[in-house]
């Protein structure tokens, strides 16, 4: 069984909501025989019938211009959104690093917000106590526990949100361009516990502009262009044609 | 099955709750030197203020009625009321920056607003409590009913956070225009003032509001140690559950939509 199945899922965007909410252009609207044609131009098809199976332990790489509906696709996956048309299936429990310290307050301490952010991820209470240690030390922040999050730096608390999202084996794990977050010794740190995840057998979503890490990680790769899918297939392939038709260029080549 | 799930998915998310009650608890009383002690004392005040009003400005008399009391369980139960449900509406859109990011059921928002004002309410009651025994108000067995009556209360306000936030969703007019609804609520509800002294025709209008329901509960109880009349008790918890029940459906309803007006 297809740990994730998506069966030409379809998902649409009213871009004339925000415009249809004042009270003016309601009324305008209103006397207006226009009205029908006008919609149909604000529509947006962020994602155009997508279908794609992943099976269990695939690493599976997004790639397409900024705008093409990635994220979107991830939120579709995830369940933060449901799809306009098609459907979508998950066997399995879903990690979702799509934003990070999603539900994060500011006027909360580093301590109190490893609870609140862990609820919101679905811990249970017992869990986050377990690891709680864990967190910490992976997030190097001990001596920070009690300080306001506020007064953190942006690298700080991208650090303890990651560990925080990181700390459950999840059977599959969605990320959304988060692996260059903090310092030099953070990357290579949440690198590896990446990677290690995916040797544990976990079923990975992983969306990046770094073709390379794409490259290198994943065992497929979809290629998304304006929500339609260009191409799906292996990860070197599909990664050199889009490098191909990007660029103008070939990959081995602008490593020269 | 469905409601075994919904059970499930409930007891989950019931440690995200007390977090998202407890964070409001620590937020709201940061830098305040008294803190949570502003839950008893901003009630007790707030009587006081219009007892003064009342009774010396306007020369404002009940003949026979334990005034303090009277008013204190209109103001706090009212309060309660008008707190839970206008932090419910607005609950969900405030909350669009975390909806777009991860899943959690959404429901989750209005409420936990309901429940943090909830204990809030309840502290409100130590105060209540003080006054009544201050002015020799006679205590007696009914009090075991009240929770009854908090229970109603508490199911009215969600089935009535829930429509409101959903509207407000798509209409964010409903912030302004739900604040007038509130003064006028206030007044309608015989807070202050007794129903008697209302034309007969508005006195049988009043009746169908479900607060001034809940507060006659409360006041049967507190001030005349009476056992409510089993009219009463129908008429609360019927408007209670049907309130509930609107505001679920309304909700679950038109929840998958929410995301597109973030």
């Amino acid at each position: 069984m297809a740990i994730i199945r998506l069966d030409s899922v379809s998902m649409r965007f009213n871009l004339g909501i925000e415009k249809d909410y004042s009270f003016k252009q309601a009324f305008i609207n209103f006397f207006s025989f226009k009205k029908k044609k006008k919609k149909k131009k604000d529509e947006f098809w962020a994602l155009k019938d997508i279908s794609f199976k992943v099976e269990k332990g695939e690493v599976v790489g997004l790639i397409g211009s900024n705008g093409a509906g990635k994220s979107t696709l991830l939120k579709v996956v995830s369940g933060v959104m449901k799809p306009t048309k098609g459907k979508v299936e998950v066997n399995g429990v879903i990690s979702p690093m799509i934003e990070l310290g999603a539900g994060f307050d500011s006027e909360l301490t580093a301590r109190e917000n490893i609870f609140l952010n862990g609820a919101v991820l679905g811990y249970s209470k017992s869990f986050i106590e377990e690891k709680f240690d864990e967190i910490v030390k992976f997030s190097e922040l001990k001596d920070f526990l009690f300080f306001f999050i506020k007064n953190f730096s942006s690298g700080m608390t991208a650090k303890l949100a990651f560990s925080i999202s990181t700390v459950v084996n999840p059977e599959v794990l969605i990320v959304d361009e988060i692996l260059s977050v903090g310092d030099i010794k953070f990357q290579e740190k949440s690198k590896n516990k990446m990677l290690e995840m995916i040797k544990g057998g976990t079923t990975v979503l992983y969306v990046s502009h770094s073709i390379e890490a794409i490259r290198d990680l994943c065992t497929k790769v979809i290629w998304i262009e304006h929500g339609e899918m260009v191409m799906i297939g292996d990860a070197k392939k599909v990664c050199d044609k889009y490098y191909e038709k990007q660029m103008g260029k070939k990959f081995e080549d602008s490593k020269k | 099955m469905a409601l075994k799930n919904i059970l499930l998915n409930f007891k989950k998310y019931t440690f995200l709750m007390t977090q998202m009650i407890s964070r409001d608890f620590k937020v709201k009383y940061k830098r305040s030197v008294l803190g949570v002690l502003w839950s008893l004392l901003q009630p007790l005040l707030m009587m006081f203020v219009m007892a003064l009003v009342f009774s010396q400005m306007f020369k404002f008399r009940m003949e026979g009625v334990n005034y303090l009391v009277y008013l204190m369980t209109g103001l706090v139960m009212f309060n309660y009321f008008s707190e839970a449900s206008n932090n419910a509406m607005t609950s969900v859109v405030f909350n669009f920056q975390l909806m777009t990011k991860v899943y959690i059921p959404k429901y989750i928002f209005p409420l936990s607003k309901c429940l943090f004002v909830g204990i809030n309410f309840l502290l409100s009651l130590i105060p209540l409590f003080l006054i009544v025994v201050i002015t020799g108000a006679p205590i007696s067995w009914n009090y075991l009913l009240l929770p009854y009556v908090f229970i109603c209360m508490f199911l009215f306000t969600v089935g009535i956070g829930f429509v409101l936030s959903t509207i407000s969703v798509f209409l964010r007019d409903m912030f302004y225009i739900y604040s007038i609804l509130l003064t006028i609520w206030q007044y309608f509800t015989p807070i202050f003032y007794d129903i008697s002294m209302l034309p007969m025709y508005l006195q049988k209008l009043f009746k169908f509001n479900p607060l001034y329901q809940y507060v006659t509960f409360a006041r049967t109880i507190l001030l005349d140690a009476k056992t409510p009349s089993a009219m009463t008790f129908l008429w609360c918890g019927l408007s209670a559950v049907i309130m509930f029940i609107i505001g679920c459906i309304v909700f679950k309803r038109k929840q998958d939509k929410f995301i597109y007006y973030a």
